[in-house]
């Protein structure tokens, strides 16, 4: 068992890809995976107790920039449970592409549909994931590189625009691998409906 | 190869349908696509010529409001392979011919009224039922087909029935559906119908209160729990069975049970339910019956992971307790059981529910000291 495992809470699943991500660079911390139960999406990583310090300040700090709510907490010496919260674990063999990875997080799905196109037509760019986390959030990962994920993003604003459900655009210029292996998969979530 | 796809998006099913209804009789299109992102929310994505498709998600948009609310649609002149390929929503192709009579839906906020619904729905008419559906929001559909005449008249008879018991979002009759939206349709259920007798329902919000409920209509009157059914946003339903009598008396008590602890969203009793609403409803078991010791059970529910993960592993260390399983019922909902001696659980339970008020909301914390056999086998969290 590690010795420590940090936990970071966001309402839909944005904010938790950008908190991974600055969670592992942050500290010597393993990213366990992520779970969803309908609306927040939970991220859940482990190392030492001081590591897992640092990477949840982080982490929580680069969630609050783009959502509100955000809880954390870590668990000192985890009793085996505390593991099987992780519902989509990092897939370690998994075979990433290098690259820039963009975010658009939307409510509504025709929204999206559409966004996406504009998104691939824009620039050089691949639509890598599409993960709807219930609640009516819907969020796409593209990748390709960084010049082409901020043009593809920045197309995405101007044409979201007159939508009232745009939430969140980011854009992630060097992606940790095992953040790509945790959440560009496909057909995950809490559950299609 | 089509030259363009149109996505309209609607809260609520009987929307969807008429709109899909209306879009493929307007022009050369065909449904390739649906997809449900939670709230209520469902899209269905159309195939055609541009010119077919513009026709269509104008078409579309208008019948959309007729019978719901319409979120957004849009046309794609000439969509990008690459983004096309990513999306989760395609369908398989229908492999046998659409069932060609009238259709009729009923759509209504959580379980219980839509229960009581499909159930007059088959009483007032020939009509057969043919599943349910439920698309989160709270949001729940039947769907019935039959002659134009009886699946109106089948309709507004569960309509009021529904309204008696909770609220009805929509209702839809479509005297002659397309083939073409069958997809969009949930696929019915081939469950073995059950005995007879009556049929209670009491919905809550939360797996805590339904454990809890059906624990208490067990042990109030001699029924059966049939099955723990997922409505929507959060809801939960306990099904039992069981004399009239019997039924009456548990509802009642499953009613106080849930109100009391705060989660009680809606019940039912039907006297004399129809076989083929049993059979859609309440046919299938949740899984194979397992047997437990009996010890007591202890449960946890929040409306956070953290929370959660925190008050596991604070109740594991508070007293000499093991970890059962959790359970997700969607809607920011999520719940953990675990098991020991009375004593124990308590401790463990009282220590969690104050670790998991720290971070993130408590939703309840409950024990059942002794949990009836019935309700035992059909738990959710294993």
């Amino acid at each position: 068992m590690p010795a420590a495992i940090g936990l970071i809470e966001v309402e839909g699943v944005a904010g938790i890809i950008l908190a991974a991500d600055a969670a592992v660079k942050a500290a010597d911390v393993d990213l366990l995976g992520w779970d969803s139960i309908g609306g927040f999406t939970t991220v859940l990583f482990s190392g030492s107790i001081s590591d897992v310090g640092a990477a949840l300040s982080s982490g929580t700090e680069a969630a609050r920039q783009v959502v509100e709510h955000v809880v954390s907490a870590p668990v000192t010496q985890p009793s085996e449970p505390c593991l099987s919260f992780v519902s989509n674990a990092v897939q370690k063999d998994a075979l990433v592409r290098g690259g820039a990875l963009g975010l658009v997080e939307t409510h509504g799905y025709a929204a999206h549909v559409y966004v996406d196109d504009e998104m691939a037509k824009a620039a050089a760019v691949d639509v890598v994931e599409v993960l709807t986390v219930h609640n009516r959030v819907v969020c796409s990962l593209v990748q390709g590189d960084v010049g082409a994920v901020r043009e593809a993003i920045a197309r995405a604003q101007t044409r979201l625009q007159d939508y009232p459900h745009l939430m969140i655009t980011a854009v992630l210029p060097q992606p940790r691998p095992e953040v790509l292996q945790a959440f560009v998969r496909s057909s995950q979530g809490a559950g299609s409906v | 190869m089509s030259s363009a796809i149109g996505v309209l998006e609607t809260r609520g099913m009987a929307s969807l349908v008429s709109a899909a209804d209306a879009m493929l009789k307007v022009s050369d299109v065909e449904v390739v696509g649906r997809h449900g992102i939670g709230s209520g929310w469902v899209t269905a994505i159309i195939e055609g010529s541009v010119a077919d498709v513009q026709t269509a998600i104008a078409v579309g948009e208008v019948e959309a409001q007729r019978y719901g609310e319409l979120i957004s649609s849009e046309t794609i002149a000439r969509p990008d392979e690459r983004a096309q390929a990513a999306m989760p929503h395609g369908i398989s192709p229908m492999d046998q011919p659409g069932d060609q009579r009238a259709l009729g839906i009923v759509e209504t906020q959580g379980l219980a009224p839509l229960i009581a619904g499909a159930d007059a729905m088959v009483k007032a008419a020939a009509v057969d039922l043919c599943g349910w559906a439920f698309i989160g929001g709270a949001l729940c559909h039947a769907v019935v087909r039959g002659d134009v005449a009886a699946v109106q008249t089948a309709v507004d008879a569960g309509r009021r029935a529904a309204a008696a018991v909770g609220t009805v979002y929509a209702t839809l009759v479509l005297p002659q559906p397309i083939a073409g939206i069958v997809p969009l349709l949930p696929a019915s259920s081939g469950d073995p119908a059950r005995s007879g007798g009556a049929l209670g329902i009491v919905e809550t919000i939360g797996y805590t209160t339904v454990v809890a409920v059906s624990d208490a209509m067990v042990k109030a009157a001699d029924i059966e729990v049939e099955r723990l059914s997922i409505g929507s946003g959060g809801r939960i339903a306990a099904l039992a069975v069981g004399s009239l009598d019997a039924v009456q008396a548990a509802v009642a008590t499953g009613r106080d049970e849930a109100t009391s602890l705060g989660g009680l969203d809606g019940a039912a009793l039907l006297p004399r339910p129809d076989e083929m609403t049993m059979r859609c409803f309440a046919g299938a078991l949740n899984g194979p019956r397992v047997s437990t010791a009996r010890r007591a059970l202890g449960l946890i529910e929040t409306r956070s992971t953290v929370g959660l993960v925190r008050a596991v592993d604070q109740m594991l260390k508070a007293a000499d307790v093991e970890y059962e399983g959790s359970y997700k019922v969607g809607y920011f909902l999520t719940a953990s059981a675990i098991r020991g001696d009375v004593g124990a659980v308590r401790v463990a339970v009282e220590a969690g529910a104050q670790e998991a008020e720290k971070h993130g909301e408590l939703v309840s914390a409950h024990v059942i000291p002794q949990l009836y056999g019935d309700v035992e086998q059909r738990l959710l969290h294993r």
